[in-house]
């Protein structure tokens, strides 16, 4: 789903200045997902986030399908 | 709401060429403005990185015999991958392309981008350099010959963003681009709306570089059934096409293409990097249910082609599903992959939710995607440049889309924005002041910002859907053409209808409740006159089908690809 932001938030806002997606917004002390159907699940926002506050999850219809081998 | 802006240069897309053609245009002298839809430091195809380049280095390469014009040969007929192709790559551009590879490296590695390891493995051309000297590390990827470069590529938009700025280019970012403005059949300028403030703004420029980026996403029905699971940004909707389109431009159209590998795709679910074809050098396999090898890497020397017997076998055999299976592989080949994959676009993110979701290339195997042979996928819509990026719009320059010579990748778009930045800013240098026609700025302002003044009307997603549906129709009659005679009357009547539909569709009133879905709106429009023009080309005679691809009606036995496209002036009479 849509990034999940953590109380490590400093509301720098630097995920929603470079969201390619535009699909976030300056929320009240952490950004807030305005357009959640749009996220590409690009990462950018967890990747530029100097306070290590963003988590991604995927939705169930992305999740990689896989097998325990070892 | 207006906001006035004077360049010489403007360049529409600030991605991978958009940025090139920026700097250069403003290397060479040309005051320079981006309008970027997104934020220049993460957006595009390139926006979170890019972990492998094609080149072609007279050092290294003209020491193993091979030459541009052999690179250009094996990319677009003689290789593996080239063999798909049906030689539809555009060769004069291709060989300017590899021959600018190389100072394009150089650039980029003077911006702050590595390519050069203290340590090269043994997977990777074992080459000499002087001593104490860092290396390449170089795979051979699709082709015959050692030729691409696995690389830091992770942050290329921000360093490419830092170079436009100290150059002082002007970046206007979340402003999507809506029209050209024409006077007297020149381009002397652009419209575009801020999706933020919804503020409209005009730019009054000599030259315009058309770099929007290669596809025409939310056209077609998308794989998983979300738009927004795919391996392109969902955003990239083929605004730049529609304006050339509306403008006059001529364009290369690809019709539906068919696969015939019935290659391995994504892994299962994830519409993501190719990741699995190039990432895993050198450790993957894809092996079937019970872990029998079927490649042993995915890279040329093992090409699936030559395998599919044995993958079609473990399918009547029902040894389904097949997997990407690294759990054989040493420590340090895993650690090459992991490197290599994090600085892939969408990549390092899924490094980082199997993190979470206790997944590790070392123990688990991923179910890949086997794509069915016969498979029809979308078509493919690009302007007509000549060697100088030129179209046939005096003014109007681009680098990407353009006809097909793009297989190669990043470096195409790298090594074409900064050619077609030099030639703007050049014609940019001898052009006169541009005047503005008010009342086409005017009409265009009333266009582009109708759905955020409309009463009532359709949502965006409503209307995408629909010509999602209708290009699903257009698909199958275009490879109905293959079929006998009057099959092939009932594709004409099939297309037509596909035609008669999307018009409809085109007059019907959108609703945007802000300027967020405005620029929503906007790219669904675009899509609207990118399919007519697709639908359109598909009636046109003369067509056939090469490699993959069919480029309409399939004719008797192969002709030559000519290099002229099929011309339909906007709004199309039908008349070619
Ligand atoms: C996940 C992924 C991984 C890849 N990895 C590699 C790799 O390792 N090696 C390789 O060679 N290639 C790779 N590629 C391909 C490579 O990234 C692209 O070929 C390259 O980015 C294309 O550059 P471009 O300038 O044509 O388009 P893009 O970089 O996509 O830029 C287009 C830009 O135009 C903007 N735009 C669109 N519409 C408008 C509008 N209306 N107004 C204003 N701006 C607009 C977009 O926001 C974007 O910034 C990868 C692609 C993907 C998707
Ligand atoms: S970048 Fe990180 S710290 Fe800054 S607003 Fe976003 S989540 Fe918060
Ligand atoms: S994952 Fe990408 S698209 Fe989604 S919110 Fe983060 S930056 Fe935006």
């Amino acid at each position: 789903m849509p990034p999940v932001f953590n109380e490590k938030c400093t509301a720098c806002f630097k995920c929603v200045e470079i969201c390619p997606g535009d699909v976030l917004r300056e929320g009240d002390g952490k950004p807030k997902v305005a357009y959640p159907d749009e996220c590409w699940h690009c990462g950018a926002c967890m990747m530029d986030c100097p306070a290590d506050a963003v988590r991604l999850d995927l939705p169930l219809w992305m999740r990689p399908v896989t097998k325990r081998v070892k | 709401m207006t906001k006035t802006i004077k360049t010489d240069v403007l360049v529409i897309g600030g991605g991978l060429s958009g940025c090139m053609a920026a700097i250069n245009a403003a290397d060479h002298g040309a005051k320079v403005a981006i309008m970027e839809k997104s934020h220049t430091e993460r957006s595009g195809a390139a926006g979170t990185g890019n972990d492998h380049f094609w080149f072609w280095d007279p050092e290294i390469h003209h020491r193993r015999g091979w030459t541009i014009p052999d690179m250009v040969r094996d990319i677009s007929f003689d290789g593996e991958y080239g063999k798909t192709k049906g030689g539809l790559m555009d060769q004069e551009l291709l060989e300017i392309v590899a021959e600018g590879t190389k100072e394009a490296v150089d650039n980029l590695e003077s911006w702050g981008i590595q390519f050069r390891y203290d340590e090269i493995y043994p997977w990777n051309l074992q080459y000499e350099a002087p001593e104490g000297e860092k290396r390449f590390r170089i795979v051979p990827q699709f082709q015959s010959e050692w030729d691409t470069l696995n690389y830091d590529g992770r942050d290329i938009k921000r360093r490419l963003t830092e170079q436009c700025l100290k150059r002082g280019v002007e970046i206007y970012n979340r402003v999507s681009g809506t029209g050209l403005l024409i006077v007297d059949g020149k381009v002397v300028g652009a419209t575009g709306v801020n999706m933020r403030t919804g503020e409209f703004h005009v730019f009054k420029a000599k030259a315009v570089v058309m770099a929007t980026g290669m596809d025409q996403m939310r056209l077609f029905r998308a794989q998983s059934g979300d738009w927004f699971n795919s391996q392109s940004p969902p955003y990239i909707t083929g605004d730049g096409e529609a304006m050339a389109l509306r403008a006059g431009a001529e364009v290369f159209i690809l019709q539906a293409g068919k696969s015939r590998n019935a290659g391995f795709q994504y892994f299962r679910n994830l519409s993501r990097s190719s990741g699995t074809a190039t990432t895993c050098y050198p450790a993957g396999r894809f092996v079937n249910s019970e872990g029998e090898v079927m490649i042993r890497h995915p890279a040329v020397r093992e090409p699936l082609r030559k395998r599919r017997e044995e993958v079609e076998r473990s399918i009547a055999e029902g040894k389904t599903p097949f997997y990407l299976d690294l759990t054989d592989a040493s420590e340090e080949e895993i650690r090459y992959v992991e490197w290599s994959y994090g600085h892939e676009g969408l990549c390092w993110v899924i490094l980082e939710i199997m993190k979470d979701l206790g997944l590790d290339f070392r123990k688990d195997a991923f179910e890949l995607e086997l794509e069915p042979t016969g498979k029809l996928s979308g078509g493919f819509l690009a302007l007509y440049i000549d060697t100088d990026c030129h179209t046939n719009l005096p003014g109007l320059y681009a680098c990407s889309p353009v006809q097909f010579a793009g297989e190669v990748a990043a470096p195409t778009y790298v090594v074409l924005g900064w050619r077609s930045g030099e030639k703007a800013a050049e014609y940019a240098q001898e052009a006169a002041e541009p005047t503005l026609d008010a009342k086409q700025v005017e009409s265009e302002e009333r266009r582009v910002t109708a759905p955020l003044n409309a009463e009532d009307g359709h949502p965006w997603q409503e209307v995408n859907k629909e010509i999602n549906n209708i290009m699903e129709e257009y698909k199958g009659y275009v490879a109905g053409w293959n079929l006998p005679r009057e099959d092939a009357e009932v594709s004409r009547a099939g297309l037509e209808n596909c035609i008669a539909q999307l018009e409809k569709l085109k007059a019907a009133e959108m609703k945007a409740e802000d300027p967020h879905e405005l620029v929503r709106c906007n790219e669904v429009m675009n899509l609207i006159d990118i399919g007519i023009m697709m639908v359109k080309a598909a009636l046109e005679p003369e067509q056939h089908e090469r490699g993959i691809w069919f480029l309409g009606r399939q004719v008797e036995g192969e002709p030559e690809f000519r290099k002229t496209p099929i011309v339909i002036k906007y709004p199309s009479k039908g008349d070619a």
